[in-house]
């Protein structure tokens, strides 16, 4: 935050000269000494948003400044970050703020390394929420097999509590009291769903509730008190939103969506990786120009552009813009299904030598497996998805297999189920036969076009 | 087999206070009870309950709803190798496969249950994404993280797992810093762009 941010044409120079388009703003601490602890977080102009929040402005122009900046919600509904801190202060407290860590979406890794990075980030986010919207007890649910990253908040949050950025009585600010723990999941991907996340909190099953009433309610957030459940990524660039203000933040990228964002790739890429960038860059960009290229130099055959949650992208529509607007609005929308969708910005690219079927074969599993059972479509039909594509992919389909798949994914597509993870389990699929008809069309005939074991391709190392 | 001193302190004086019902200790209680013996059986659900004033079965029902959560005794350590599709597509079956031979396990495909040695020094099973693909193929060891784990690392990585690790490492496209820096010469190895010639 101590730099100033850059003009619009002016190109930024990095290492030997090479003139490069961006500057990161969440990624900052990557390659520091102690990076991610408060004394370099504070060389860096830590905390200043929160100073800024604080003693120069009130409650309300933050909420104002948050929705003045148009940051959606980068855990994968892209809702409003300041519409939803506003609805939530209108009703009446003790309200709670919960940050979603549970990232679990096969091919999103963002949060993991944010967390990693710079949690104090994370922490400074926070507590301008609290501020902001009138919240004394913060959670943070980390999913459970991150336990390094829960290691590093703990020890951020002491850091932070002892000098005095938690606590009571924040900055001097009479009555600006602020509580934050970390509780960890135990291995529910149904958890990344605000209202299962909360139910796990409350020390429950993770089973989605029904809304209305909604978490930002009285009866529809944790213990029942209205609550803010924002996502990592999130809360990481709010303090960066009242540092440089409202309009710099508006005014990168894509102008639906704009500010950073943590894109996370993986697959056939040569430098899988995160990238920070801003939000519409394009896919090709993201594939050829940052992450290397293809592994063996092959075409690309499909992307998973919000990791396995969302629809496929065929190999041919790489010039599309990444970002939270462009994905759910048409052409990127297809019936009955709804969006391709964004995510959470985790791709993951299939080159040419993908064996399609079986990908789905493993993407209908882990759905199966992932069902918190409450909702019959998703509870019965991710299991029949998994036996049918278990069946279509072991070399025993039938020619009707594909028949039922189409009829089983309509059956629980289409906001069926009280969570998106219903729909989640179909997108791949349907969007697979979709696009990849003929290659299921040859397993169920007989003509599979590798063994069950794996994808038969040779795996170069590294 | 039940909880210490030192937990049930714990329990009471650190997690209880945290939140404002007695029932959200649940998870962490269940962490701790689990780090105490390795795993959780039929009196840690009652002496949990106990403390939570809660039913023992409210317990167990809670805890057999999370698959980190382990209700019979599992191996010295656990290897779970990832097989969502960033890991599958750069050989996890494999890995998989060479981890359960070198163990003297059967790899079972499309099964999803743990395999323990005889021995009982190792227990091993396949599991989901975890948020590091860019290392994939990635293997967790006792909630720590180690890749890329190719098939042909796999007798490196059993004899010297550290050399694998990749907690507090950055991500493979941050090795030079934050900065997202274009491949060089990337235009002359990409195919060109799609509608750019029109």
């Amino acid at each position: 935050m101590t730099q100033t941010p850059p003009a619009a044409d002016a190109p930024i120079q990095h290492g030997a000269g090479q003139p490069l388009p961006w500057e990161p703003v969440l990624m900052t601490a990557v390659g520091r000494e102690g990076g991610r602890f408060l004394p370099d977080y504070l060389l860096r102009g830590g905390y200043q948003g929160l100073t800024k929040a604080v003693q120069e402005m009130d409650p309300d122009s933050v909420i104002k400044e948050v929705t003045d900046s148009k940051l959606l919600g980068r855990g994968g509904a892209g809702f409003p970050t300041g519409v939803k801190w506003g609805g939530t202060k209108r009703n009446p407290g003790p309200r709670h703020l919960v940050v979603n860590a549970d990232e679990s979406e096969p091919g999103t890794y963002g949060n993991r390394y944010a967390i990693d990075a710079d949690p104090h980030g994370l922490i400074e986010g926070m507590l301008v929420c609290c501020f902001a919207v009138g919240i004394q007890q913060a959670y943070i649910y980390i999913r459970g097999e991150n336990l390094y990253g829960a290691e590093v908040l703990e020890h951020a949050l002491k850091e932070a509590y002892a000098a005095g950025y938690i606590g009571k009585n924040i900055l001097g600010k009479e009555g600006f009291n602020v509580d934050i723990s970390v509780t960890r999941g135990a291995g529910a991907y149904v958890c990344g769903e605000e209202t299962a996340l909360m139910e796990s909190l409350e020390g429950r099953r993770a089973q989605p509730r029904i809304r209305p009433p909604f978490p930002i309610e009285v009866g529809g957030g944790l213990f029942g008190r209205p609550t803010v459940v924002n996502n990592v990524e999130t809360l990481m660039c709010v303090p960066h939103i009242l540092v440089r203000g409202a309009a710099w933040f508006a005014s990168i990228g894509a102008p639906a969506c704009p500010g950073p964002k943590l894109y996370t790739i993986s697959g056939h890429v040569n430098r899988p990786g995160v990238y920070e960038l801003p939000m519409g860059t394009t896919l090709y960009d993201l594939i050829y120009k940052y992450a290397g290229g293809m592994k063996r130099n092959q075409k690309v055959k499909a992307v998973s552009p919000g990791a396995l949650a969302c629809q496929l992208l065929p190999g041919t529509d790489l010039n599309v813009q990444m970002d939270t607007a462009t994905l759910t609005r048409p052409p990127h929308w297809h019936p009955p299904f709804g969006p391709v969708g964004f995510g959470a910005g985790g791709i993951i690219v299939y080159g040419e030598e993908t064996d399609i079927v079986q990908v789905v074969a493993r993407a209908a599993g882990f759905f199966a497996r992932e069902s918190c059972g409450k909702c019959v479509p998703c509870r019965e039909g991710t299991h029949w998805m998994q036996d049918v594509l278990g069946r279509i992919a072991h070399g025993h389909g039938r020619p009707r297999d594909l028949g039922i798949l189409e009829d089983v994914t309509r059956n629980i597509g289409g906001r069926k189920t009280l969570c998106a993870l219903g729909d989640f389990s179909v997108n791949s699929v349907a969007s697979a036969l979709r696009l990849f008809r003929p290659e299921f069309e040859a397993y169920c005939n007989g003509h599979a076009r590798s063994s069950a074991a794996g994808s038969g391709v040779p795996v170069a190392a590294g | 087999m039940s909880l210490s001193q030192a937990a049930r302190d714990r329990i009471v004086n650190d997690f209880i206070p945290r939140y404002p019902s007695k029932r959200a200790a649940l998870m962490p209680s269940l962490w701790l009870a689990q780090e105490e013996a390795g795993w959780l059986g039929p009196e840690v659900f009652e002496e949990v309950g106990e403390l939570l004033d809660l039913h023992p079965t409210d317990v167990a029902s809670v805890a057999s709803f999370y698959v980190m959560f382990h209700r019979r005794k599992i191996g010295d350590r656990l290897i779970e190798v990832c097989e969502n599709p960033s890991c599958f597509l750069n050989g996890s079956d494999q890995t998989y496969a060479r981890i359960c031979d070198r163990l003297g396990l059967e790899a079972g495909h499309g099964g999803h249950g743990m395999q323990t040695t005889p021995d009982g020094k190792f227990s091993v099973r396949p599991t989901e994404c975890l948020a590091a693909c860019d290392y994939a193929p990635v293997v967790q060891v006792d909630l720590r993280f180690y890749g890329p784990v190719h098939e042909a690392d796999v007798d490196a990585f059993l004899a010297n797992m550290e050399a694998f690790s990749i907690q507090g490492k950055p991500s493979v496209s941050m090795a030079n810093g934050p900065q997202a820096v274009p491949v060089d010469g990337w235009e002359g190895h990409a195919p060109p762009a799609p509608g750019s010639a029109a």
